[in-house]
């Protein structure tokens, strides 16, 4: 898309997607074309990215199959990549007339300046993990630009049966693990565009599986780190097994707060039938990175779910968030932490599926916002006909730190059973000006004041989250954001 | 500091006319009026919708969404539910190309 300072592309694609173009008034001959979406400027921008362009492999046709035959993966995977493959080349990107895009604008986000890197530098200086400072952990793993750089797994727990390491390792040596549930339950390549990229493209990520009833009382960590105008593609998979219990810790940064990059994910929780998984993802990639994720769980039958989520970088942040309860007695719990802060968009579309019947389910979602940062939450509980006696709530609060951010939030509720008790709501304030003077009035700063009544706003969430390490990650990161406030 | 980045030649959009364009990372709504361009984002104020997608009426153009109207010259809100000014962007003309100097807000 961009070409030096002063030429002029061309790009079809775009015009018949968007529907933007030349148009005359009224009165005149209107004229739509495919050659009409022009874009300019940004040279540093060209720059790093003909820097790279020689080490890029394009999602097109030939370096499609290119990719697949250098995978040496099973066949069933390779026909689930063709698919997806194919799927991406029959769906349109998804455009604002959409309800779930309406508020998000991805007409600048443009699919051929990213490109998998086929050389990822040998060495680099990644940046610091948040989440797992101070614990002891049962294995972790670290990608850079999609790619696997380091996989280990404690011995202990390899003894006992549990798989962890890299996705694009582990899916050719335990396929009877992994098959079953690989982009079956918890992922559609169909969704839209996005999810058929990754379907087809996905590399690297993370593995966790853990057999029946196995419990691990050590956190997993895995970190995903991006290059500037780095790809990264990685696909998380966890299966817990009937009663297993597990704790993944997943967080992805830059090296580089300002660069740019894609991020096009998969999530997928696959938790039996009474086991019990802690998830944590925290979200930090560079303020220049596109950031869109599909992400699921499935829980079985009285299986538990607590899913904390993070979201602080990214410059637009797309995510389907979805819990399908289809085991009676499930129960989940999700934790939202949003901070959004110059220009950043974030959007999260949560779904909370009540399937069957007496299942629990706690969505709730903080969101602080300063500058001219913009967030969309929008939020279903959705329950089945059969689904009696569900019990579903969710709540999206939000604090607006400057007057220029903008939150929107839209709960809303499904339900077809009529023995059910669903709950929602949200609200959206500004800090109380007496609550930072009285603050004041006790010797603090007003940026004190306004950090103590972010820290407390947030607080609820941290109550919920019951590994210390990440209350205090999470902490440290949003006193970090705040500012003065305005 | 933003600076004036040449996008067409002013020929490329009739009087009265208008065309959407990335310039330095924003997405705007250059329009040709009665001689004169004017450039705003292609932003509605209301709920985000393309200006470039809707309607010019004389000097304001219409939100397809909800139907706001702003002020093609100025970015004004002139008309509900849109009640604060879209930004204006600084053009020139030069040697018969058009220039953008994008408002850093």
């Amino acid at each position: 898309m961009f070409h030096g300072a002063c030429s002029l592309i061309f790009e079809s694609m775009w015009a018949r997607l968007f529907n933007v173009g030349v148009e005359s008034a009224p009165d005149s001959i209107e004229r739509f074309t495919d050659t009409d979406r022009i874009a300019f400027g940004c040279p540093q921008f060209n720059q790093k990215k003909s820097m790279q362009a020689s080490a890029q492999i394009a999602f097109d046709d030939a370096s499609f199959s290119a990719f697949l035959a250098s995978r040496q993966e099973p066949e069933w995977l390779a026909t689930q990549r063709r698919q997806a493959w194919q799927a991406f080349g029959e769906l349109d990107w998804p455009n604002r007339s959409h309800e779930e895009w309406l508020r998000t604008d991805i007409r600048m986000f443009g699919l051929q300046r990213y490109g998998l890197d086929s050389s990822p530098p040998e060495s680099v200086e990644l940046p610091q993990p948040q989440l797992a400072a101070g614990i002891e952990l049962g294995g972790a793993t670290v990608s850079l630009d999609s790619s696997s750089v380091k996989s280990q797994c404690e011995a202990r727990w390899q003894e006992r049966g549990v798989l962890f390491g890299d996705l694009g390792k582990l899916v050719s040596a335990h396929p009877e693990k992994i098959q079953p549930h690989l982009m079956r339950r918890a992922f559609d390549v169909n969704y839209d565009r996005f999810a058929a990229l990754h379907g087809a493209w996905w590399s690297g990520g993370t593995l966790l599986y853990v057999p029946r009833g196995v419990v691990v009382d050590e956190p997993f960590h895995a970190f995903s780190a991006i290059t500037d105008g780095g790809v990264d593609l990685g696909h998380t998979l966890v299966i817990l097994e009937e009663g297993a219990e597990a704790t993944l810790l997943s967080e992805t940064a830059s090296l580089n707060p300002t660069a740019g990059g894609m991020h096009c994910g998969g999530v997928e929780l696959v938790v039996g039938a009474g086991a019990n998984l802690r998830y944590v993802n925290l979200q930090d990639w560079a303020t220049g990175v596109w950031h869109f994720s599909h992400q699921k769980a499935v829980l079985g039958q009285d299986a538990n779910l607590q899913w904390t989520i993070a979201a602080m970088g990214s410059r637009l942040a797309k995510v389907n968030q979805h819990v399908g309860m289809v085991g009676p007695g499930a129960n989940c719990q999700v934790n939202g932490v949003m901070f959004a802060e110059g220009r950043q968009h974030l959007s999260y579309h949560t779904l909370q599926h009540h399937e069957v019947a007496s299942c629990h389910s706690d969505f709730l979602y903080k969101t602080a916002l300063q500058d001219r940062a913009r967030t969309v939450w929008r939020g279903m509980i959705k329950v089945d006909p059969q689904a009696q006696r569900t019990d579903g709530y969710q709540r999206n609060d939000n604090l607006l730190l400057s007057t220029s951010a903008r939150a929107d939030s839209i709960p809303g509720l499904e339900i077809e059973a009529d023995d059910v008790r669903c709950t929602h709501g949200s609200t959206t304030g500004k800090i109380d000006e007496e609550l930072i003077f009285y603050a004041m009035c006790r010797g603090f700063s007003r940026r004190e004041a306004v950090r103590m009544i972010v820290t407390g706003f947030f607080q609820k969430i941290f109550d919920r989250i019951t590994i210390d390490s990440v209350r205090q990650a999470l902490g440290l990161a949003i006193a970090r954001k705040v500012r003065e406030y305005d | 500091m933003s600076e004036f980045v040449k996008v067409c030649a002013v020929s490329e959009i009739p009087d009265p006319g208008k065309m959407t364009a990335e310039v330095d990372e924003a997405m705007v709504v250059l329009f040709h009026l009665d001689g004169q361009f004017y450039c705003l984002d292609d932003v509605c104020t209301h709920d985000g919708g393309p200006l470039g997608e809707g309607q010019l009426d004389g000097d304001q153009i219409a939100c397809p969404r909800h139907g706001a109207r702003f002020c093609v010259r100025s970015g004004e809100a002139l008309t509900m539910p849109a009640t604060q000014a879209t930004t204006s962007h600084e053009v020139k003309v030069d040697d018969g190309q058009l220039f953008v100097k994008i408002k850093l807000t």
